[in-house]
């Protein structure tokens, strides 16, 4: 062959790739003959999720074989980004969650397609207050999937052996007792544990103790719900909590944000999520873990219980010819006991209440633990609270920024606390 | 030149123009178009979900008063004139090493290179929390004299040092071209310093410190630029915070905040930018203070 042939052959042979490409694609649209739907699907989480959700979105189409899904997983803050960027490229999964600071900012940005109209997805086993708690700005355009409440974690091996005992919920469980438990375990326990991870960043608990204080996280006009006042008692509790050595310093649980794996073994008790017992537990299998609700402040006002779900959506622009299948989808993620058999309870209390009492049938002992404060804490008066606002995503960050500082002795409690309402406050008036 | 020799060379220009092709389309949708598209969007408030809005210059009056930006300046600065003084002085250390003809250098020159391709692995984070966190070997060593030392990693005072080791470390890359620039040093040159009395040190001052100038100078270059865009161990080690206290908030980490954590990607653009123009300016003095010490054979 002659150069000019080659050439030819060349150029002939890279547009017919480039054209081949270009008729490619994936996801998205029907993908015509038979009425076959291929939807995707991204999620976030850890490793064993990720394995359960693939395997359970496996099963679905098994069941289903007209819908192909396809999975998109990653880790939390790599999700965020690359959401973002999907969203930059119009390129949005047609299903996904929503990470909890981009709630609102998404919706703001149109990205979610209303879900009550949708003949696939059913809203029967939902009370109407239920319904009301799950829409934003009066739109049910997402789908809580999971319920989420503050809790203190308790290891109740590690305590009897040490002869500690966690207050039962009621009048004596307040954050007084708590922090006066928390030094006087820390400075007299055979194992040398400190009461808890220094973890004031810790946002569910924060927001209960703003609530018990007439406060919010967020307004239903989207500014910050909380003053410099109530952010500082917060951070003074635990301050106090830390210089008292009721709490592990920073450098003995490596910064801010430590790896349970690794302070788990350090401590009597834990601030978090009450889902976190059913992956955290694990980590530690010959000890086991309990549950309290958030102690309560005295003179904490009517309804300042509250719950966090965890939400999904559907994609605006989805094909109208997938939108049944995608309907499909959701209501199998949260009006079917079968799926939690294979994705367990890792995202909390099914917000189904049909389904949560399916689940108490086969849950584990942790999960049974969870089950039962999330029923509790749903059963209670609450009053509404509203997502974080858009602009103010990285507020968690800043958070645990100016915590850290202050507990490096870089900034007093007050001017921290200042600061951080002001951060966050500008960061709102520049996505307004 | 003859209208045949003219139509050959055409010819072999067209078939070159082809083939690089694909390189012109890879530096325009890859480099050139992004690089412009975001000298715009410093100029805008961009959150990636919206249409960008023009703001003038609102982003960079912004950074004056951010005290964050003001840290990873600070952090970087620190950074770029320690680190990369002491990696070159290390690499040219081993490399003087490396080149008195030890038997198995190969292996040693891998087995210095290796730390540079480890250096912004998830590894290094695991690794370097084992020798310089709480319970790391470090205060292991230090316990076993009875002092109890913190976590190198969460202390504001020594966290940055220890990526200063980190990049210390991975002197792989300046070390192998150090070593190809001493094998270009002439032996008659040491022999004649040596017949002159020179002893190894004015060997090294006199001979292979000027001769291996231009080296210096190009391995100075290329990690100063290098140290000024350092991101993925501070982004690591940190978690991605820059932590503690800012004290390993590297500027590229803060650009990389502001872009991906807080979508604020028109501020994140207008950071970028400065950042280009502080190492275009610091490359250009380079070049202009290198006459008065770079030695090239020929001039």
């Amino acid at each position: 062959m002659d150069r000019r042939g080659f050439l030819k052959v060349s150029l002939g042979t890279g547009l017919a790739a480039a054209a081949v490409a270009g008729c490619g694609g994936s996801g998205g649209g029907p993908s015509g003959g038979g009425g076959d739907v291929t939807l995707r699907y991204a999620w976030w989480g850890n490793n064993i999720r990720q394995q359960n959700y693939t395997k359970a979105l496996k099963q679905f189409s098994t069941a289903n074989p007209a819908i192909t899904i396809e999975p998109e997983f990653a880790d939390y803050t790599a999700f965020q980004e690359r959401m973002t960027t999907q969203i930059a490229a119009r390129d949005v999964p047609d299903i996904f969650w929503i990470a909890s600071p981009q709630v609102m900012t998404y919706h703001k940005s149109k990205l979610y397609r209303k879900l009550d109209d949708i003949p696939t997805l059913k809203w029967d086993d939902y009370s109407k207050e239920d319904l009301e708690t799950f829409k934003l700005d009066g739109q049910l355009n997402t789908l809580p999937f999971g319920i989420f409440t503050p809790v203190i974690r308790y290891n109740e091996t590690v305590a009897k052996a040490d002869g500690v005992t966690v207050p039962v919920e009621g009048p004596g469980w307040t954050w007084d007792s708590l922090a006066e438990l928390l030094v006087a375990y820390s400075k007299n326990n055979p194992g040398k544990r400190k009461g808890t991870p220094y973890a004031p960043d810790h946002d569910l608990t924060f927001e209960a103790w703003l609530r018990q204080r007439g406060e919010q996280l967020w307004t239903q006009d989207g500014q910050v719900g909380f003053t410099a006042d109530g952010l500082g008692s917060w951070l003074d509790w635990w301050e106090k909590l830390r210089k008292a050595g009721g709490a592990l310093s920073l450098s003995e649980q490596e910064g801010m944000g430590p790896d349970w794996a690794q302070v788990g073994k350090k401590v009597l008790v834990n601030f978090g999520n009450s889902n976190h017992i059913i992956d955290d537990a694990k980590m530690f299998p010959k000890e086991k873990f309990r549950l309290r609700a958030a102690p309560i402040a005295a003179g904490a006002p009517a309804g300042h219980k509250y719950l966090y779900f965890p939400r999904m959506a559907i994609y605006q622009r989805i094909d109208d010819g997938n939108l049944e299948a995608a309907g499909k989808v959701l209501d199998y993620n949260v009006n079917n006991a079968e799926m939690l058999k294979t994705v367990r309870l890792t995202m909390g209390a099914p917000t189904n209440p049909k389904v949560a009492e399916q689940a108490a049938a086969f849950a584990s002992p942790d999960e049974k633990e969870m089950l039962a404060v999330v029923a509790k804490e749903r059963a209670a008066e609450r009053k509404p609270r509203y997502e974080a606002p858009p602009g103010s995503s990285t507020w968690r960050t800043t958070m645990a920024r100016i915590c850290e500082e202050i507990a490096l002795g870089k900034t007093a409690v007050p001017a921290g606390a200042q600061k951080l309402v002001d951060e966050i406050g500008a960061g709102i008036k520049r996505a307004a | 030149m003859t209208s045949r020799s003219r139509f050959y060379l055409n010819r072999q220009g067209r078939a070159a123009h082809v083939f690089l092709i694909p390189w012109q389309l890879g530096f325009l949708l890859i480099t050139a178009v992004p690089l412009l598209a975001s000298l715009y969007l410093a100029f805008t408030n961009y959150d990636i979900l919206n249409p960008p809005e023009w703001t003038g210059l609102e982003n960079f009056q912004r950074m004056i008063h951010d005290d964050q930006f003001w840290a990873s300046v600070r952090v970087t600065l620190i950074y770029v004139l320690v680190s990369v003084p002491l990696q070159l002085a290390f690499a040219l250390l081993l490399a003087l090493i490396l080149d008195r003809g030890l038997s198995g250098l190969a292996f040693y020159r891998s087995a210095f290179y290796l730390p540079s391709l480890l250096g912004s692995s998830v590894a290094i984070a695991i690794l370097w929390r084992e020798i310089f966190g709480d319970e790391g070997l470090i205060n292991k060593g230090l316990a076993l004299i009875g002092v109890h030392g913190e976590s190198w990693l969460q202390n504001p005072r020594t966290a940055l040092a220890t990526l200063i080791v980190l990049n210390v470390w991975t002197f792989g890359s300046p070390m192998v071209i150090f070593l190809a620039g001493l094998r270009q040093i002439p032996d008659e040159l040491y022999e004649a310093a040596r017949v002159d009395g020179a002893g190894v040190w004015r060997q090294f001052t006199h001979v292979t410190v000027p001769l291996l100038t231009p080296i210096i100078f190009f391995n100075l270059i290329l990690q100063t630029i290098g140290a000024f865009q350092t991101f993925t161990q501070a982004h690591i080690i940190s978690g991605g915070t820059g932590g503690p206290a800012n004290s390993t908030l590297f500027y590229t980490l803060y650009v990389y905040q502001q872009g991906f954590v807080a979508f604020d990607m028109g501020y994140a653009s207008a950071l970028a930018w400065v950042l280009m123009v502080a190492i275009a300016v610091v490359t250009a003095l380079h070049f202009l203070v290198s006459k008065y010490w770079v030695f090239y054979g020929d001039s």
